[in-house]
């Protein structure tokens, strides 16, 4: 920050200035329009709890309409039938083809070739470790068979493989270019932002219902919702990457005469490449965590088995696919990372030179040449593996049994004196105080449009409701009350995000401080993030009983990682030398933490806060499989029961508050920086 | 010394391209070529519709042992929900669907109204929708045996969850059930939950089984576990035909009774005519449904052997089904108000 902004006239009068000067300055105006707001407001509509019944817009309606629009012309209209049909087909032809040849190739092929890639890329450890995993898709088995009956988890690998790698692609071919065009074109830039910062607060499960509308249930749907969810990163990342080439290099290039286009394939892309690789990296990890997800949407693959863990209740079954869920993302963003290592050092060290890597690969293709035909191997064979399942399936148990006498009175606690009176206490608040809150601080953190935007998404989420009562061509009828369900909803992430903040924010303090314990905590973080939820539900509900406390369980541990890990990241862009000016003045390393380091990391423990509000988000769906009210609920009921409108409405009051809450824990970013510069 | 690398290296790195290109156009080429003859040429695959109860399941292990064996078609089963499974069939993604419980609108919709699902008769069992709880719970209470003793004992089933009152605990919501109005229309103290999936629901009724503790739920026969726990069901106001007419938000009667029947894509019949006929004279008991899902679901046994222990005990059924001369089983539109 250059120089302090002008104190306006009414502070000036008011001798408002200092800290406490620009607290009131921030917080004056909006407190000053909101006020007589509330009111007006109370003395027109009285001081009621909630949102009024008969304010509604008919958005259930307006979905459910379209869905019958569609399924009505599928076969005539040429944008269904050829356009989106045809995209489809495309998916599902592609990952076919992959499917086919993986098993073509044979487990030694796939073993061997996966091997090499791991060993160019990067170390005989990348390629140790490649191998071992993908060993383990064929040594780690379910001896009773799965519910579509298949005891060997290598053919469920394989496609899910097969469909990892055409959502990537897809998402390669349409994020890069689009991060392309975002960081020449500001106007692409705009348009995109909004659609980009949807796109990632929008939980999956609120777009699975339109999906299946537009292409069926099966591979293309699964394909597209994981494209969806996992774009996001490519395209800020190609953009950032892009636009941090430094202006002189630019200017040195440009200098010698090179047009736009060969500034920006030769200098700027080759430059951005290490981000682009960062952000590709990102797409693997969060196409892999929405696996299960669109195994929902009949996208087979290994969510099959850990789906059924939560409708069979074959526990030990579901913990084993989905722990060779966790290892395929190890063993992707390994391999990835080591490109985007070798992205960054641009070295030309090669392992190998040109003449020999034709041989390995001639050499390759002999080996699956002669198991194929020569052989004639197949799919990994079925003896060559043992199954885990029992050991899992007796070690949740044992943890379930041991752990009841505990879990019953956390969970009671949990529900009887913070849930249940939370709930009540935020369900009680009339709409307006809510949205003149909401209105309040975000103009106070982030500006008067801001505020203004907040507060009217705030009204705008209690108008997706549907009437009382709702029936489309007299099906089933519903009740939803987006208010009184995102009200539920809020609670849980209230109490999610606290739970979270008080166990992350201390584990991250001490990883910082303590490399042992950031060495022990990396491999559980990264497992946490990637193990499908689906697979500690079941004995989540074992151990708390149906209901909120179960369902909270879920978000509170995918997003514990990002609280962890934000805290520890913040404490180290502490600057070294504010560091030592401390110790010279002789403090303690403890006083230091506290005094100094934990202060100048407040930025970034903002970015934390807001982090783990948005996995929150993105987890709080499943709640709704274990018995959690609220907008989940809402939304799984939807999707089961195909109630199109349902499903659509309460996704989007769920994108609403998605805004939200990011918006208000957006901590300035200018001001970010001033602070931690 | 600079040009002769360039010159060596050119060919080199074309070398490389043709050697990944031609990898995979082989692969791809052979691949293609070993999946259209493998086995089955020219059949299409059946597909059979697992929905998450698991009798539906062991309807589906059997049929798809009989059909892979015997008619020589291959099978999938395809986890999914209840109601995507009807346009599912539409846009040919799904066979059939071996256990149908109720859904008349969707019957009206797709089997009376555009025919793109064709009825494929009865099953046999017949299904039981109701109000249950444990067993030891009515020898304690014996006013449970009814809905008015739930009226009058509410307070027995309060949990954190529902406090301050009662829980009456609901599966999965792809169930379409009559619970919420039930409750408000008898005047009970309850607030209905839902457990989210069976298996939620189940493991929840588990816990409570072993501790011995109320808990008053929606459940039904045929089901497996009912071999294992020991549930006995809530009298509701008799079912009669005026209280199904009634909007689902005034519904104040018991569940109506069940017959569970089957639907396939109308196109089966010509694109699988042994597969069609086949599904059409299926037909079995509960005690036969129930005992290839307690293989399947207690001692854990794959789905071909729990199949094919049915299947070898029961070769007269099964032949039964196969044969033209066998009377395919009745058609029947499902009661209205299921």
């Amino acid at each position: 920050m250059s120089a302090p902004p002008a104190t306006p006239v009414w502070a000036a009068a008011l001798r408002l200035d200092g800290r406490l000067g620009g607290v009131a300055r921030r917080w004056a105006p909006p407190l000053a329009l909101a006020i007589p707001l509330c009111l007006v407001a109370a003395a027109l509509e009285g001081v009621h709890s909630g949102f009024p019944s008969t304010w509604l817009l008919g958005v259930p309606r307006w979905f459910d309409n379209l869905n019958n629009w569609v399924t009505n012309n599928d076969s005539s209209n040429f944008f269904l039938h050829t356009i989106v049909g045809g995209f489809g087909n495309l998916l599902n032809d592609a990952t076919n083809d992959i499917v086919n040849l993986l098993h073509w190739m044979t487990w030694v092929g796939v073993l061997a070739v996966s091997t090499a890639i791991a060993w160019l890329v990067g170390s005989w450890r990348t390629a140790l470790f490649s191998a071992l995993v993908v060993a383990s898709f064929g040594v780690l088995q379910i001896p009773n068979g799965g519910p579509n009956g298949i005891s060997e988890m290598w053919p469920s690998a394989m496609t899910t493989l097969a469909l990892m790698t055409v959502a990537i692609i897809l998402s390669t071919i349409v994020g890069i270019p689009l991060g392309i065009a975002s960081a020449v074109w500001p106007t692409v830039h705009k348009l995109l932002r909004p659609l980009l910062d949807l796109m990632q607060i929008l939980p999956a499960f609120a777009y699975l219902v339109p999906i299946v509308v537009l292409f069926s249930i099966g591979n293309p749907a699964g394909i597209v919702a994981t494209f969806i969810y996992a774009v996001p990163p490519l395209v800020r990342f190609t953009e950032l990457g892009i636009r941090s080439v430094r202006k002189d290099v630019i200017e040195a290039a440009e200098s010698f005469g090179s047009t736009r286009r060969q500034v920006l394939r030769n200098v700027q892309l080759p430059l951005a490449a290490q981000a682009i690789m960062l952000g590709l990296n990102q797409v693997i990890m969060m196409a892999l965590s929405i696996v299960v997800i669109a195994s929902l949407i009949g996208a087979g693959g290994l969510g099959d088995p850990v789906l059924a863990a939560l409708q069979t209740q074959q526990i030990g079954e579901g913990f084993v696919a989905g722990l060779l869920i966790v290892l395929m993302a190890m063993w992707l963003d390994r391999t990835s990372a080591a490109i985007g290592e070798r992205a960054r050092e641009r070295t030309s060290t090669r392992r190998l030179t040109r003449r020999q890597l034709l041989g390995l690969w001639a050499g390759l293709l002999v080996l699956v040449l002669v198991a194929r035909y020569g052989l004639g191997l197949g799919d990994w064979p079925a003896g060559w593996g043992f199954s885990v399942v029992d050991n899992a399936t007796r070690a949740l148990n044992w943890v379930t049994n041991e752990f009841t006498g505990i879990a019953g009175p956390i969970s009671s606690f949990l529900t009887l004196d913070i849930l249940n009176p939370l709930q009540r206490y935020l369900t009680d608040l009339p709409w307006w105080l809510v949205a003149a809150v909401v209105g309040t601080i975000g103009w106070a953190r982030g500006g008067s449009r801001r505020g203004v935007l907040l507060a009217g998404c705030v009204v705008l989420l209690g108008l997706m409701q549907a009437p009382v009562g709702y029936t489309f061509q007299g099906t089933t009828s519903y009740n939803f009350v987006a208010w009184n369900d995102a009200m539920e909803t809020f609670s849980l992430v209230i109490v999610a995000l606290a739970l979270d903040l008080i166990v992350g924010i201390p584990l991250g303090i001490a990883a910082y401080r303590w490399r042992v314990m950031d060495r022990v905590l990396r491999p559980i973080l990264d497992t946490l993030q990637t193990l499908p939820a689906f697979v500690y539900l079941i004995p989540m509900v074992a151990l708390f009983g149906v209901g909120n406390v179960a369902g909270v369980s879920a978000s509170l541990i995918y997003a514990l990682p990002a609280a962890v890990r934000a805290t520890t990241l913040g404490l180290r862009a502490v600057q070294r030398d504010v560091l030592e000016a401390g110790q010279a003045f002789g403090s303690t390393r403890w006083q230091l933490l506290f005094k100094v380091e934990l202060p100048i990391a407040r930025p970034y423990l903002m970015l934390a806060v807001n982090q783990t509000i948005l996995l929150v988000m993105a987890e709080v769906v499943v709640a709704g499989l274990v018995g959690a009210g609220g907008l989940g609920l809402d939304v799984v009921t939807g999707f089961s029961r195909s109630e199109v409108g349902l499903g659509a409405a309460a996704g989007l009051a769920m994108v609403l508050m998605g805004i939200v809450l990011d918006r208000l824990s957006q901590s300035n970013p200018d001001r970010a920086r001033a602070a931690a510069s | 010394m600079h040009e002769r690398r360039w010159i060596r290296r050119r060919p080199a790195r074309l070398a490389v391209v043709l050697a990944v290109a031609g990898l995979i156009a082989v692969a791809v080429v052979i691949s293609v070529a070993s999946a259209s003859v493998s086995g089955t040429a020219g059949k299409p695959t059946i597909v059979l519709a697992n929905n998450s109860w698991e009798g539906s399941v062991a309807n589906n292990v059997v049929a798809q042992y009989v059909i892979e064996k015997n008619l020589g078609y291959n099978v999938n089963l395809l986890t999914i929900d209840e109601i995507p499974a009807w346009p599912a069939m539409v846009q040919g993604k799904i066979s059939a669907v071996m256990e149908v419980w109720g859904h008349s609108p969707l019957y009206a919709q797709y089997v009376k109204g555009n025919h793109k699902v064709a009825d494929a008769g009865l099953e046999g069992p017949n299904g039981n929708i109701g109000w249950y709880v444990p067993t030891y719970l009515v020898k304690a209470h014996p006013e449970l045996a009814t809905w008015k003793g739930v009226k009058k004992d509410w307070k027995l089933f309060v949990t954190p969850q529902s406090s301050p009152q009662g829980q009456f605990l609901d599966g999965s919501p792809s169930y379409v059930t009559n619970d919420a109005a039930l409750v408000t229309n008898l005047g009970l103290d309850l607030k209905v939950v839902f457990a989210g999936t069976e298996a939620a629901q189940l493991t929840e009724i588990e816990q409570d089984y072993k501790a011995k503790k109320p808990v008053l739920f929606y459940w039904y026969t045929p089901q497996y576990q009912n071999a294992i726990y020991k549930f006995s069901q809530v009298a509701l106001p008799p079912f009669t035909t005026a209280c199904a007419k009634l909007k689902p938000a005034q519904i104040n009667c018991a569940y109506p009774p069940y017959h569970l029947y089957k639907v396939m894509a109308a196109t089966l019949a010509t694109q699988a005519p042994t597969v069609a006929s086949f599904i059409r004279r299926f037909n079995w008991t509960s005690d036969d449904q129930n005992s290839v899902s307690y293989n399947l679901a207690v001692k854990h046994m794959s789905n071909s052997a729990a199949a094919a222990a049915f299947v070898n005990s029961h070769q007269a059924l099964v032949k039964s089904w196969l044969s033209s001369s066998t009377k395919p089983t009745k058609v029947e539109p499902p009661t209205p108000g299921t």
